[in-house]
């Protein structure tokens, strides 16, 4: 769930120069290997449901840790790819910038925290297969994995900018921080595990959505159970 | 790769996480929805606090923002456009893909 939901400038000027910068070269080097590479229908077709689902329950606050929105970017990653993975954190976060959930201001750092949990998510599914791990385990480790990772980089966004407003000491504010960083590892588990289960699901119906049949040929791989 | 060690490794992690949510939860305020807990926090510091970690009577409810800015009905159109443009995306690549299919058998001898 980790996203940044302070409101406009609360990050100094710079910060978001550097975020917003950082940002739209990560969405220009997707772009381009797009461009370069090329992309399936069917890929463009789970982007377009992944980003509905993503954006849904982006904005659903659930009654667990005080109340707090899970993100799905762990299953987008997984099952889009971290390419379209990364573009549908730019497109829930524009959406949910302009329903007021998040600063258009901090589109750019909250486009990278979120494109990071799709993005390792991604990459450790596919490392987890290769080992030979199951479905359910590889798809709960790699969600919770990614989602660790975005809070972490959510964490260090705020540390480094510093917060407009805050008579904190950086020492203190690193405390503070670090404390909402660990509430998000508690709610990455929460959603690895609801990744693990859907991405199970979804092997055992669909196996190509999740790569692990080819989607033209419909030859299964092997050494992999669901 | 032996199932124990799988779920062992997931089962570590989880721990991990799941420790660190606790000391999250309680450095941080105890049982405060996100936007109050991450403002507090960052203007005043780490305070302890409790709670209940799960308070079921409080339900499933539309982020605040968009609730009291009286934007539910376009969040729900945004969700509907994005499932529309996603399976009818899907229905295209599905009907695509057999076309593909029938043609690649038309061709072979």
């Amino acid at each position: 769930m980790a996203h940044i939901h302070l409101g406009e400038g609360s990050f100094p000027l710079w910060a978001l120069a550097l975020w917003t910068t950082i940002g739209v070269a990560l969405v220009g080097a997707v772009v381009y290997r797009i461009r370069k590479g090329g992309i399936r229908t069917n890929q463009i077709a789970l982007a377009g449901i992944g980003a509905a689902a993503s954006f849904a329950i982006f904005q659903l606050n659930i009654p667990v840790w005080g109340g707090i929105h899970m993100n799905l970017t762990g299953l987008v990653g997984i099952l889009a790819g971290p390419l379209l993975g990364a573009l549908i954190a730019l497109v829930v976060n524009i959406f949910s910038a302009a329903l007021g959930h998040g600063a258009v201001g901090l589109l750019g750092a909250n486009t990278l925290v979120n494109a990071s949990e799709a993005i390792v998510a991604y990459y450790a599914f596919r490392t987890l297969l290769r080992m030979d791990w199951d479905i359910f385990p590889a798809g709960a480790s790699a969600a919770t994995l990614g989602l660790s990772a975005g809070a972490i980089l959510m964490g260090a966004i705020i540390v480094i900018s510093g917060v407009n407003g805050s008579a904190l000491p950086r020492g203190d504010l690193t405390i503070a921080v670090a404390g909402l960083v660990g509430l998000n590892l508690g709610v990455a588990v929460i959603e690895g595990i609801l990744t693990g289960f859907v991405v199970q699901f979804l092997a055992s119906v669909r196996p190509d959505l999740v790569g692990l049949v080819d989607h033209t040929t419909g030859e299964e791989s092997t050494g992999v159970t669901a | 790769m032996d199932r124990w060690k799988q779920y062992g490794g997931l089962a570590g992690l989880f721990a991990v996480c799941l420790a660190a949510g606790l000391w999250g939860f309680r450095s941080t305020g105890g049982a405060l929805p996100w936007a109050k807990r991450s403002a507090q926090a960052l203007q005043r510091g780490a305070r302890a606090g409790g709670g209940a970690l799960v308070d079921l009577g409080r339900g499933i409810v539309v982020a605040g923002p968009i609730r009291k800015g009286g934007l539910v009905l376009e969040f729900v159109g945004v969700v509907a456009a994005l499932a529309l443009l996603g399976i009818g995306l899907y229905a295209y690549a599905s009907r695509y893909r057999g076309l593909d299919d029938s043609e690649r058998a038309a061709r072979q001898p």
